[in-house]
């Protein structure tokens, strides 16, 4: 294949946009509808913190594989965006602004200790994949912000129709994002579209995108699973008396371990993975894997149709 | 139950209770033994029951019912409430041109959990030809109605020369008919398989066409989970055959045999006991057969001191047999095996024209 006109390699990034952005994903769909509970509301506020952490290190990764002054007088802009020019300042302080307005505690939420592993696997991915690819690649990655800015203003409409309980000032990490992701956006677009020369740097640009969409899906899809409630696939057989803790399924017996036992039990389609947490650490007090062990196995066991979620 | 008597490293956890060889399609790689007529459906409804009891307290939690075609035995509802009862997961395997849908709620009613239909291609044409009957529309609308009753469908389709290029649209057969599974399982050169290997054995370059088929499908969402195994003939190591002979899996043939794999009855020489003659625990525990294999006593060089072997067991004792007539050799597969020339040799013929294959059941294909 030739190598594609810049005007065609950018309709081609826009359309992996359209097809797999987050926008698409039910969490976000029901998030911009209105018909998120505050609950899950606050998880994702907790969770996506995490994913704000990461960002200035990955810039900070960007930035380290830049050769040239101009690009990295830009790129270190977006640094400063998120850490502010001093304490109190920029996009982090204003996430937690907004995990205040939610009516989270900042501390724990700044602690990190509620993330899910999902969350944590998809946003340290993202890290890995700047780590481990070069800047035209990276910077790919980055352009989901082509799409974010649009993302920001459906958001800010929705909270204020739909979720009134919080308060205004919660909102303005999406206000600064609807100003600096398109300037971001242009420059990384502009970079990306006069450095891949070849059919195959254009390919390798649109392999970083999509990935960075998964990375993006997969982070709602672990938000979106810890309310759901769990129970036990129809066809499925648990065997927890057995010597060796089971439940066997049409192709495959999976075993459980000794948590992954007491984990299932509660797995009965009447509570969430947030609650079936909450009551394990009332069991067991002073047990700190929880959120890890809980949340991983259930995520683990829903791949292996052990689980269906309900929502 | 069951596990806390598990012997020395073997449980058995799978029973495969191959209830009929009569069936009504012929496929060119049926792994059936070539004798299949010969071999009586011995065990009726009561005596399955039976065994399925035993197997439980021998560790057994599944149960796959299969064949041939399980479904032309006549005491099946009753095979499936004994092992429902019995406590087992209880899977069905069929060709499905033999079930209605009636039929299949009762079976469902009586315990059955799953079923795995097999397809030859994704479509009519191709598939019936492999088949030697025409079957494939009526798969289709059995398949509708096993997940119209809610049950789990794996779709299995055997991959070889002749279907490998068209893996992408039996994934997207599998997606349209809502199976939860997909096994694209390369024929295994057993039964009427190894008569066709020449015409049946792919080349590298298909294979890796395939694979990276499969790699695509996994990506999207909603899909099948699809299991997909490079044949040995194409790896440098043989599989772990059966999870090891007689470990994990125990089959039943039609005349009530105890074997550690469908194809171990083939080999010269070895003392398989039957059941009910003898007890499930001493067919499993004792039989001579049985014990030939399990552990590492038998094996010879390389595999005796090779640290892969508690990987793969030494690879598959009937290919073993069947490749180099001596059934503790190493797994041909194996690079290391003094034997690897035979399956080095075999890869060849998929460079040269495809003789016309024999149906399983042709008599010309008997005097092997
Ligand atoms: S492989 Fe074909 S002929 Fe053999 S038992 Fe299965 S459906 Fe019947
Ligand atoms: S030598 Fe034997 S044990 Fe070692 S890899 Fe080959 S077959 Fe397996």
């Amino acid at each position: 294949m030739t190598v594609a006109t810049p005007a065609e390699f950018e309709a081609r990034l826009r359309a992996i946009g359209d097809a797999r952005y987050h926008h698409r994903h039910p969490f976000n769909v029901r998030m911009h509808e209105g018909t998120l509970r505050p609950e899950e509301i606050r998880t994702w506020v907790a969770n996506r913190y995490y994913y704000q952490t990461r960002i200035p290190i990955k810039d900070g990764l960007i930035l380290a594989k830049a050769q040239d002054p101009a690009f990295r007088r830009d790129w270190i802009g977006r640094i400063h965006d998120h850490d502010g020019a001093r304490e109190g300042e920029g996009g982090l302080e204003l996430w937690l602004a907004l995990a205040d307005a939610v009516g989270l505690d900042r501390e724990r939420v700044a602690s990190q200790c509620d993330v899910l592993p999902g969350v944590r696997r998809a946003c340290d991915a993202y890290v890995d994949f700047v780590a481990s690819h070069d800047l035209l690649e990276s910077v790919a990655s980055s352009l989901t912000e082509l799409f974010a800015g649009d993302i920001m203003l459906t958001r800010i409409a929705a909270f204020e129709a739909h979720y009134p309980w919080v308060a205004i000032e919660g909102l303005r990490y999406f206000q600064s994002r609807t100003r600096q992701a398109p300037a971001d956006a242009a420059f990384g677009l502009a970079y990306v579209t006069r450095e891949a020369r070849t059919r195959e740097d254009q390919d390798r640009c649109a392999g970083a995108l999509e990935r960075k969409c998964e990375i993006l899906w997969s982070l709602l899809d672990a938000v979106d699973s810890a309310h759901a409630r769990p129970r036990l696939a129809a066809d499925a057989i648990p065997r927890l008396d057995d010597a060796e803790p089971m439940v066997v399924l049409s192709e495959r017996a999976v075993k459980l371990g000794g948590s992954g036992r007491e984990i299932l039990t509660l797995c009965d389609g009447t509570r969430s993975a947030v609650e079936i947490v909450a009551e394990l650490s009332e069991r067991h007090p002073g047990e700190s894997h929880l959120v890890e062990d809980v949340h991983g196995f259930i995520d683990e066991m829903a791949g292996l149709s052990v689980l269906i979620l309900e929502h | 139950m069951g596990a806390a008597d598990a012997k020395e490293g073997h449980r058995p956890y799978n029973l495969v209770a191959e209830l009929t060889y009569r069936c009504p399609l012929r496929c060119i790689y049926c792994s059936n033994p070539l004798n299949h007529r010969e071999v009586p459906d011995a065990l009726d409804g009561g005596a399955w029951t039976r065994a399925f009891r035993e197997a439980a307290s021998l560790g057994v939690v599944h149960v796959g019912l299969t064949g041939g075609e399980p479904t032309l035995h006549p005491d099946l509802p009753d095979i499936v409430s004994g092992a429902a009862e019995a406590g087992h997961y209880v899977h069905l395997v069929t060709a499905g041109t033999t079930l209605d849908g009636p039929r299949l709620a009762a079976l469902h009613e009586r315990g059955l959990r799953s079923v795995q239909l097999s397809i030859q291609d994704a479509s009519e044409a191709e598939a019936d030809e492999v088949a030697g009957t025409r079957s494939h529309t009526k798969k289709l609308a059995f398949a509708r109605q096993v997940t119209d009753l809610g049950l789990p469908l794996t779709l299995n389709a055997v991959l070889h020369r002749g279907n490998l290029a068209r893996v992408p649209e039996i994934i997207a057969l599998a997606r349209r008919l809502g199976a939860r599974h997909l096994e694209l399982a390369n024929a295994q050169y057993h039964g009427w398989a190894l008569r066709n290997r020449a015409s049946l054995l792919p080349s590298a370059a298909q294979l890796e066409e395939a694979a990276s088929a499969v790699e695509h499908a996994r990506g999207e969402a909603d899909g099948p989970e699809i299991l997909f195994v490079l044949p040995d003939y194409f790896s440098d190591r043989p599989k772990p055959c059966m999870g090891g002979w007689g470990r994990r899996i125990l089959v039943m043939t039609p005349e009530g045999r105890v074997l550690p794999c469908h194809d171990a009855g083939e080999i010269a020489g070895l003392e398989f006991w039957r059941y009910p003659e003898r007890s499930l625990e001493a067919c499993w525990e004792s039989s001579p057969g049985i014990l030939a294999f399990r552990g590492e006593d038998w094996m010879q060089a390389p595999c005796r001191t090779c640290p892969e072997r508690e990987r793969d067991f030494g690879g598959c004792r009937c290919q073993a047999f069947r490749l180099t007539g001596d059934a503790a050799a190493a797994d041909p597969a194996c690079s290391l095996a003094p034997g690897h020339a035979i399956v080095r040799d075999a890869r060849r013929e998929a460079t040269v024209e495809a003789p016309v294959p024999v149906y399983r059941g042709d008599a010309r294909s008997l005097n092997r």
